[in-house]
């Protein structure tokens, strides 16, 4: 019985994981950045969350401002912050992008103090007894399905519209998604709205789950994140998904069996360098 | 005078780890993200030593092996993989090695070791070891500069594809600037454990990883005279103006942001275009193929 | 005749497709040889073969009689291959000069720690300065390649590479890109190399300039050897018109 719950804990982390870190893979496949700030549009769509739910108590209309409001700042992020850099060498952005990100740390600090936010009533804390012994939080189950939802919902984006083959053709071949006539411009402001808007929806979950928003959450996600875009072969969307789903789990049973020996958050970097080691490409990656 | 002391001895521990950090950085062009945690290292091999006894001068060296083992290891391990990777395994074991000391009795746990021995010195002349580490290895940097090892960090950091199809061995040389890297940034750790007379965990986290980050990139990644002057003047700045240590992660990211947005090359970089006399044509195309 | 580098029956397999299937390739010392194909013939595939950069499902690669299937790029280049690559791809941050003059260094670069203690690099760059001179660029040694026409970066590439003293030099398409004039002018500049005795393995899609300087013609489609042999008996065959020209062409 153990094993199941720590698995479906597993699954819920890797949920939330995957939310995040799906828009990292996508800003890294179509720009080749490391974009580290992406945790601060998701620390930014937990306050928003927090904010609006207490302020208006609809959850749901929280939701869907964060996911709105998010998605709009990660564009302009990257219209003030990458856009001008992109001719320079990739370190320099990748740098630029951390110092946002702790600017964005010290000004939620400031602004709303460390310790955080909570909601006045937290909306979905009910539980079921899925049988004997073993109960589901609402939350919990809202944050897989949400996130499967929006998953799915992509995939069609992608895969359905026309703005999808445009921006599946951007990835692959940038020039010659040009040549066809695609807008690279409006495939990069897409790319950054839909990653931001689900890093916003994860951040709104965590909210959820730990009933608190505080300045730093960001930092350990977004760490992580990082480590699981590696992993997932940096670029690949598949690769990405199934390893946020694996780290989630491992790290599950990971605290119970060697968190002694490590804590938590370095379990997903201790994986990260194995893995490397035996597979320099990743578990998901093409040829280097 | 006594507070001068302490100014001058932060400083030049500071410009050693700065300079430590672009050897791999500035010269070889590996972006590391977790260069504290060989401070770290460096620092925890010479207290707990200095806590058994050791004297303060043998624990230097042993500091040194410790962290250049590490780095060995780790260099091992990273320098193969791809460019991009490297800067999160680097990071990865920046956590790691926060995760691994934080959860171990033997380290101190999460307090950390207090009461490490005075280096019997004196403060006068810790500091002068200090200065004397921290001028010794600039000089080391800048004669490595000049050399055939130093033309090919160059190229290397330039690019490694083509340095590697002009016979060169480039991980062999990766792994070397990662080793002298390490093992100095674990000499400045040795300093840093008895300046403070404290180590804990949080003293090596991602945070003065970023900053040392910042004092090799805001000086000009590469530049010795550069990173010696952003490291001297970043390290004491919040010790001197109060408003900037309420607000120091703000100050040291708005400012590691201008750098990148307005000049990626630093200082350094600022000051060659400022008194340049002959105006150089800016290659245009030095992100090449994006 | 000496034999420089035999590639024996390679094959090479990037998932379930064919990039090169049991070729069998012989270059001699002095040769120049024009390697030629559509697109898509594996010419690159071969290419990579040859430094390392992509290892074959099967067959071997010697080099001067010595099997280099399993050594690492920088070893084969130890060994006596050089490569102008098809993207010239120059160090941006050093001069035209020092560009070549680490190549020339090849000696003291070889022992990573060795090289520490060696600062002397006046007649690596005074070698540099006779190669500019000698594919032409003498009066830009000083200059940054970023303020460089793509012409000059080609024959920087060519100059870096001859640098390396190499037994065979691997050329792979040096004319792309470049004006008639120009390509023209750079393929007199092989033939002159080659007459010099250096040995050459030249991959371009140039036809005209490759008939022009290239004694011998070795030729594949489809991952496959097509032909070699004499120029102009090559140029004959009806396989290689086909390959080239599309059936019903002649």
């Amino acid at each position: 019985m153990l094993y199941l719950e720590l698995f479906i804990q597993g699954l819920v982390q890797g949920s939330i994981y995957a939310l995040i870190a799906l828009g990292l893979t996508l800003v890294y496949g179509l720009l080749r950045i490391l974009h580290v700030a992406h945790a601060a549009l998701f620390t930014l769509g937990g306050y928003i969350g927090v904010i609006v739910t207490n302020a208006t108590g609809s959850f749901t209309l929280a939701m869907v401002v964060a996911m709105l409001v998010v998605g709009l700042a990660g564009m302009l992020m990257y219209k003030l912050a990458y856009e001008p850099l992109l001719s320079q060498p990739p370190y320099v952005s990748l740098i630029a992008s951390i110092a946002l990100f702790i600017a964005s740390e010290e000004i939620f600090r400031i602004a709303f103090g460390p310790y955080g936010l909570s909601y006045q009533t937290a909306p979905l804390q009910g539980h079921i007894e899925l049988f004997s012994g073993f109960y589901l939080k609402y939350a919990e189950i809202l944050v897989m399905g949400l996130s499967t939802i929006l998953m799915i919902a992509l995939a069609w984006l992608s895969m359905q519209t026309r703005t999808g083959v445009a921006w599946r053709a951007t990835v692959t071949d940038p020039d010659m998604a040009r040549a066809f006539g695609v807008k690279i411009q409006n495939v990069r402001y897409l790319n950054f709205f839909i990653g931001s808007s689900f890093a916003a929806a994860a951040g709104v979950l965590v909210a959820l789950l730990n009933n608190l928003v505080e300045p730093t959450m960001g930092s350990v996600a977004s760490y992580k994140a990082l480590a699981i875009i590696v992993l997932g072969g940096l670029g690949s969307i598949r690769g990405t998904l199934i390893a946020s789903l694996l780290l989630g789990v491992l790290e599950s049973f990971g605290t119970i069996y060697i968190g002694h020996l490590l804590d938590r958050d370095a379990i997903a970097f201790a994986f990260l360098i194995l893995v490397l080691m035996i597979r320099p490409q990743g578990l998901m990656g093409g040829k280097l | 005078m006594s507070y001068e002391i302490t100014l001058m001895t932060t400083m030049a521990i500071s410009v050693l780890f700065a300079l430590s950090l672009n050897f791999i950085t500035g010269f070889c062009g590996q972006i590391s993200l977790g260069h504290a945690a060989f401070l770290g290292a460096g620092a925890y091999t010479s207290a707990m030593l200095s806590k058994a006894d050791v004297p303060f001068l043998f624990t230097i060296p042993a500091a040194a092996i410790c962290a250049a083992m590490l780095g060995a290891i780790i260099g091992l391990a990273s320098l193969r993989v791809r460019h991009d990777f490297l800067a999160i395994t680097t990071m990865g074991v920046g956590f790691l090695f926060v995760g691994i000391i934080r959860q171990q009795d033997f380290f101190g746990g999460e307090i950390g070791i207090a009461g490490i021995p005075s280096s019997g010195f004196g403060k006068g002349g810790f500091m002068l070891i200090c200065i004397a580490l921290a001028l010794t290895f600039a000089a080391f940097s800048l004669y490595v500069r000049r050399s055939w090892m130093g033309f090919v960090f160059k190229s290397i950091a330039d690019n490694e594809d083509v340095t590697r199809v002009l016979g060169i061995d480039v991980s062999r040389y990766k792994l070397i600037a990662f080793i002298i890297g390490t093992g100095t940034a674990g000499v400045a750790g040795a300093l840093y454990a008895h300046h403070f007379r404290f180590v804990g965990p949080d003293s090596f986290g991602f945070v003065e990883s970023i900053s040392v980050l910042a004092m090799v990139i805001v000086g000009g990644i590469g530049s010795v005279w550069g990173v010696i002057f952003a490291a001297a003047l970043l390290s004491v700045l919040p010790m001197l103006v109060q408003f900037i240590d309420d607000y120091k992660l703000l100050f040291y990211s708005g400012l590691l942001f201008a750098m990148m947005r307005f000049s990626p090359d630093g200082i350094a970089g600022l000051c060659t275009r400022l008194f340049s006399s002959i105006p150089r044509r800016v290659p245009d195309n030095g992100g090449n193929n994006r | 005749m000496t034999e420089i580098l035999h590639v024996r029956d390679v094959t090479v397999r990037f998932g379930g497709v064919y990039a090169v299937q049991n070729v069998d390739l012989r270059i001699n010392n002095g040769e120049l040889i024009g390697f030629i194909g559509p697109n898509g013939a594996g010419k690159t595939t071969l290419m990579r073969v040859i430094t390392g950069i992509v290892q074959p499902q099967s067959g071997r690669v010697f080099l001067q009689g010595v099997d280099i299937t399993d050594k690492a790029t920088h070893l084969r280049i130890r060994a006596g291959l050089a490569l102008a690559q098809q993207i010239v791809q120059p160090l941006r941050a050093l001069t035209l000069l020092d560009n070549v003059a680490i190549a020339c260094g090849s000696d003291k670069t070889r022992h990573a720690l060795k090289s520490m203690w060696v600062t002397d690099i006046r007649s690596e760059r005074a070698q540099a300065r006779e190669l500019l001179a000698r594919v032409g660029l003498s009066h830009v040694v000083d200059e940054l390649p970023g303020t460089m026409p793509l012409g000059y970066l080609k024959r920087l590439e060519v100059a870096r590479a001859l640098a390396l003293n190499p037994r065979l030099l691997l050329l792979d398409e040096p004319l792309a890109g470049l004006s008639q004039k120009e390509a023209a002018s750079l393929a007199d500049l092989i033939a002159t190399l080659n007459a010099d005795g250096q040995t050459i393995l030249l991959i371009e899609h140039n036809l005209r300039e490759v008939m022009r300087i290239c004694p011998t013609l070795y030729v594949q489609d489809n991952g496959k050897s097509l032909a070699f042999g004499k120029t102009d008996q090559v140029m004959s065959d009806p396989n290689v018109r086909n390959a080239y020209l599309g059936v019903g062409h002649a």
